[in-house]
């Protein structure tokens, strides 16, 4: 038998949960969780299975064109009935859609504070207890490996939430401070309630009150007397929340969700309307439209906060964050690239090739869509930055049935997010569309 | 506190050889000095103790190995007391038929083996010939202080193309090698290539046929070129450093024991200096540690003002240390069989064959002892009559290959290792049982202990790297340095970490 189809030792085991040894909230050694690279139980060695999420059944069922994608591993749906159905339900009324393929950690112990403090680029210091604040983290040359969304979830519990897994850069990070990092992607299911009418929804559902939750906050509440904690965050770029449960009572809150709001425009939704919703917001993603410092082989691809246009969430006046040396030499100058967003004017959906300025490439698109609500093409593109304030077209590709023709199309720069209703920071939080 | 609100120009943490050395070197650069121990007495391996009344020895190291002339000079050490009782000791590997083996240094010794072995002292010319061309070759590698390997990589080609052109392909051809191997290959008599195993692996919890043991042996034969040879110092191993610590005070130095540091200060980015476990605040705008590099970092300096990939970039914590002491108060000279009593003051090794010593390394490995365990034996009261009433002596037993955590545990196994040492050493000298008056085991830890150096500090148990830069002795804290143990090859007893560090320093005050 090689290692790996060995049977665990004796005494190893857990008699009441062989799958999930129980964590010690005490303990503050950084551990990787071993579960999370064995086979559950049962299972031949080597078994190719689907990875579904907790919600995979409640999504199916309601899967009613068979379009699956993959997100981090899971098998999600890229769309549920129709990307146009669902975009209209997401700004008008409301979606409910499955994001436990984010990957989310636990942060805790005596020296959690000082570790994210030296961890991610913005002050840590001032978040309040259920709050979170959108964070950033680079490596020593100051470029950017992710960014995430850390909730604080007590004294000295946190939570961080990103796109793509970090969990041997936090590991390392965590020599030398008294605090435990997990991996709790397997423990936490996720869902998000997105649009105008979400708050009517939640509180339809039982959460009486929700709509004074103040943007990028949260609280524990119960749904269907299930305990959830619900955040007031979302990439839609409106009003919404994302409901965070254990994952063997997330079908339950979701079942409770959809019943409620089934007569009011609740609409079920797949990743497809994610990205498109989060195009509209202006929100880049990590592993889209940025490579982390080390998923990037060649340099070039790797992008500074500057670069990303975050200066907001560097804070040089702290003494010392991963980072700090390369970027207080880095803010000294402008940055060579710059995320930019685009609009394209034209009826027609078309897809994005080259940004060119006079005629010269000047940029890559990195994410494209068509907005039904604007009419438009939009795009989030890296473009230089002597070109930001030429006269800027681009390459595009137009589909007519099997042809495909190259048109030249005019862009222009846009500052502000596609989308960005003032309900999304209004308190409280409308509850009528 | 006596020393608030006086100022220093520079804190050196530790007060084994390595701090001690950076304290006096600073001072000779005119620097206001503070050295903090937190132990209550100085000098970490290289301290002098009593057995019983009367009877002194070097607690734990016994050997002054490679004391750099140029530090000793530097420093004027003879200046401040530091006297040698012995200079040059030969090596003696014990043959329990009274065929001892002096390991040779010069023509007679060889011509003396030669006598009985012809065929070895033919090799033993060849092997010495061919090592001696290594370490002139890697010597300035090794011991090179520039950031950047690729002017010394430079350098050693040049002198390799200048010398012999089969030198390099030789010496690159062994690098990688068992220092085992190559003697199996080489010698024949087991006398010899015990010994010299031994001599390459003690200190380390490496076997002989270990790859990498012949730089090892390259990395000691260049450590004994520095110094002159094995020596024993007047007053044992302590002698060193009370002078060292003369060094210090005569340069208007200050020296605290018993102030433990508990942090660094850290101000703007760089050393503002440090505090002591009473909380005493310290200011100075520069420090030196002696201690590890990890532990420098992390535990005082804190992972919080230095980025991930520099913690990524930390060696890990040094190797637990395998070597034990017993030290024995005797009422006569032993007597060894067949020994004459000019070479009893010798540096003596029990390693009757190769396998022996790779036997010892194999039991280590797995938290057991052998039944006759190797060892290197020095009797300083033959040098140094002082150490022990007349007529009586101590006796020095250092002992490689004992596990740290021993099966079974120290405190219910030492009496008996004590014992197996006596009944070897018996085996050599009949009477010597007898002579025992008393006598006591250092384990590994005990040794850690007292010297207050993780691995205990007795000979590098680290592996030698070949070219270890300036970068090592700096960090990426500006103010902050580092002179202890990984920051220079120069490991074992040479205080030669220290005193780069203190060169580097003084390099770095004069750019500015």
């Amino acid at each position: 038998m090689t290692p790996d189809t060995l049977p665990p030792p004796l005494g190893e085991q857990d008699a009441e949960s062989p799958l999930r040894p129980e964590i010690d909230p005490q303990d503050e050694r950084a551990a990787v969780d071993p579960s999370l690279f064995e086979p559950p139980a049962g299972a031949p060695p080597f078994e190719r299975t689907v990875l579904t999420t907790s919600l995979h059944a409640a999504v199916a069922a309601e899967s009613r064109v068979n379009r699956w994608t993959r997100w981090n591993g899971f098998t999600v749906a890229a769309w549920l009935t129709d990307l146009g159905d669902e975009y209209r339900a997401l700004r008008g009324a409301a979606t409910l859609a499955d994001i436990s393929p984010l990957i989310k950690y636990r942060i805790a112990g005596r020296d959690a504070l000082a570790f994210l403090d030296r961890l991610v680029t913005g002050e840590v210091a001032p978040l309040a207890v259920d709050r979170a604040m959108h964070v950033l983290f680079c490596e020593e040359q100051g470029l950017v490996l992710g960014d995430g969304l850390l909730f604080r979830l007590g004294d000295e519990e946190y939570r961080l939430v990103t796109e793509e897994t970090h969990l041997a850069w936090l590991m390392d990070s965590a020599i030398g401070f008294r605090v435990r990092v997990e991996d709790v992607g397997d423990t936490l299911a996720a869902m998000s309630l997105q649009g105008p009418l979400a708050a009517f929804h939640l509180s339809r559902a039982g959460l009486a009150g929700i709509e004074r939750l103040q943007p990028m906050a949260g609280c524990w509440a119960a749904l269907a007397g299930i305990p959830v904690y619900v955040s007031r965050t979302g990439m839609s770029g409106d009003l919404g929340y994302e409901i965070w449960v254990d994952p063997e009572e997330a079908l339950y809150v979701w079942r409770h969700l959809m019943q409620a709001g089934a007569g009011f425009g609740l609409y079920p939704s797949g990743v497809g309307l994610r990205e498109l919703a989060r195009l509209e917001a202006g929100l880049p993603r990590a592993g889209r439209d940025y490579l982390g410092a080390f998923a990037a082989i060649d340099p070039v691809h790797a992008r500074t906060p500057f670069e990303l246009g975050a200066e907001r969430q560097v804070a040089l006046v702290k003494p010392h964050f991963n980072g700090r040396a390369a970027l207080v030499r880095l803010a000294a100058a402008a940055p060579p690239r710059r995320l930019a967003r685009l609009v394209v004017d034209g009826l027609e959906p078309a897809r994005f090739v080259s940004v060119l300025a006079d005629g010269r490439p000047v940029g890559i698109v990195t994410t494209t869509g068509f907005s039904p609500a604007l009419g438009c093409n939009l795009a989030l593109a890296t473009l230089d930055t002597g070109a930001l304030t030429a006269r800027l077209t681009v390459d595009a590709e137009i589909r007519d049935e099997l042809a495909v023709r190259r048109v030249v199309l005019p862009a222009r720069l846009v500052d502000e997010p596609f989308w960005a209703p003032a309900r999304r920071h209004a308190v409280p939080a409308p509850l009528t569309a | 506190m006596a020393w608030g609100g006086r100022k220093f120009d520079a804190i050196v943490i530790g007060g084994d050889h390595n701090g001690l050395a950076a304290a006096a070197c600073l001072g000779r650069a005119s620097l206001r000095v503070l050295l903090l121990e937190a132990g209550d007495r100085l000098g970490g391996a290289a301290v002098t103790a009593e057995i019983l009344p009367e009877y002194e020895a070097s607690t734990m190291a016994h050997l002054v190995e490679a004391l750099p002339r140029r530090i000793e000079r530097h420093l004027k050490l003879s200046k401040h007391g530091l006297r040698h009782a012995a200079r040059d000791l030969p090596t003696v590997a014990l043959d329990r038929d009274g065929g001892h083996l002096v390991l040779p240094r010069n023509r007679k010794d060889v011509a003396a083996l030669a006598g009985t072995r012809p065929a070895d002292a033919a090799a033993w010319r060849v092997f010495d010939a061919r090592m001696k061309a290594h370490v002139a070759l890697i010597a300035p590698l090794l011991f090179d202080d520039t950031a950047s390997i690729q002017p010394a990589l430079r350098r050693l080609v040049w002198r390799a193309e200048w010398r012999a052109a089969g030198t390099l392909a030789d010496l690159l051809h062994l690098l990688p090698q068992s220092i085992g191997d190559l003697l199996d290959a080489e010698f024949e008599y087991p006398l010899l290539k015990g010994a010299l195993a031994l001599d390459a692996v003690l200190g380390s919890v490496d076997g002989p046929y270990a790859p990498g043991t012949m730089l090892r042996y390259l990395h000691r034969l260049a450590l004994r070129g520095l110094g002159r040879g094995y020596s024993i110092p007047a007053g044992g191993l302590g002698a060193v450093t009370d002078a060292l610590a003369a060094a210090v005070a005569a340069q208007r130095g200050e020296i605290r024991t018993g102030a433990r540091v508990s942090r660094l200060l850290v101000e703007g980015g760089a050393i503002a200096g440090v505090e002591t476990a009473d909380g005493t605040a310290i200011i100075a705008p520069l420090v030196v540690s002696s201690l590890g590099r990890r532990a420098t970092m992390l535990d005082l300096l804190g992972a919080a003002h230095i980025e991930t990939a520099q913690v990524r970039r930390l060696p890990a914590t040094a190797p637990a240390g395998s070597v034990a002491k017993v030290n024995l108060a005797l009422d006569g000279l032993p007597d060894f069989r067949g020994l004459s009593s000019v070479l009893c003051g010798a540096r003596l090794l029990i390693a009757p064959s190769l396998d022996d010593v790779d036997r010892a390394a194999t039991l280590c490995a797995q938290r057991d002892i052998a039944a006759e365990p190797v060892m290197e034996i020095t009797i300083p009261s033959i040098a140094d009559p002082a150490l022990a009433p007349a007529g009586h002596h101590v006796m020095s037993v250092l002992l490689p290959f004992m596990p740290h955590d021993i099966e079974g545990g120290w405190p219910a196994r030492s009496e008996a290792v004590l014992q197996s040492v006596i009944r070897t050493i018996a085996q050599y000298a009949p009477d010597f049982a007898d002579r025992v008056i008393a006598g006591d085991l250092l384990t590994p830890p005990d040794i850690e202990a007292k010297s207050g150096i993780p691995g205990g500090g007795l000979g590098p148990a680290e592996r030698p790297c070949l070219h270890a830069g300036a970068a090592r002795q700096a960090t990426p804290v500006p103010g902050l340095w580092l002179c202890g143990p990984g920051s220079h090859p120069g490991d074992g007893a040479t205080g030669l970490a220290g005193c780069s560090a203190a060169a580097a320093i003084v390099a770095e005050r004069r750019a500015r």
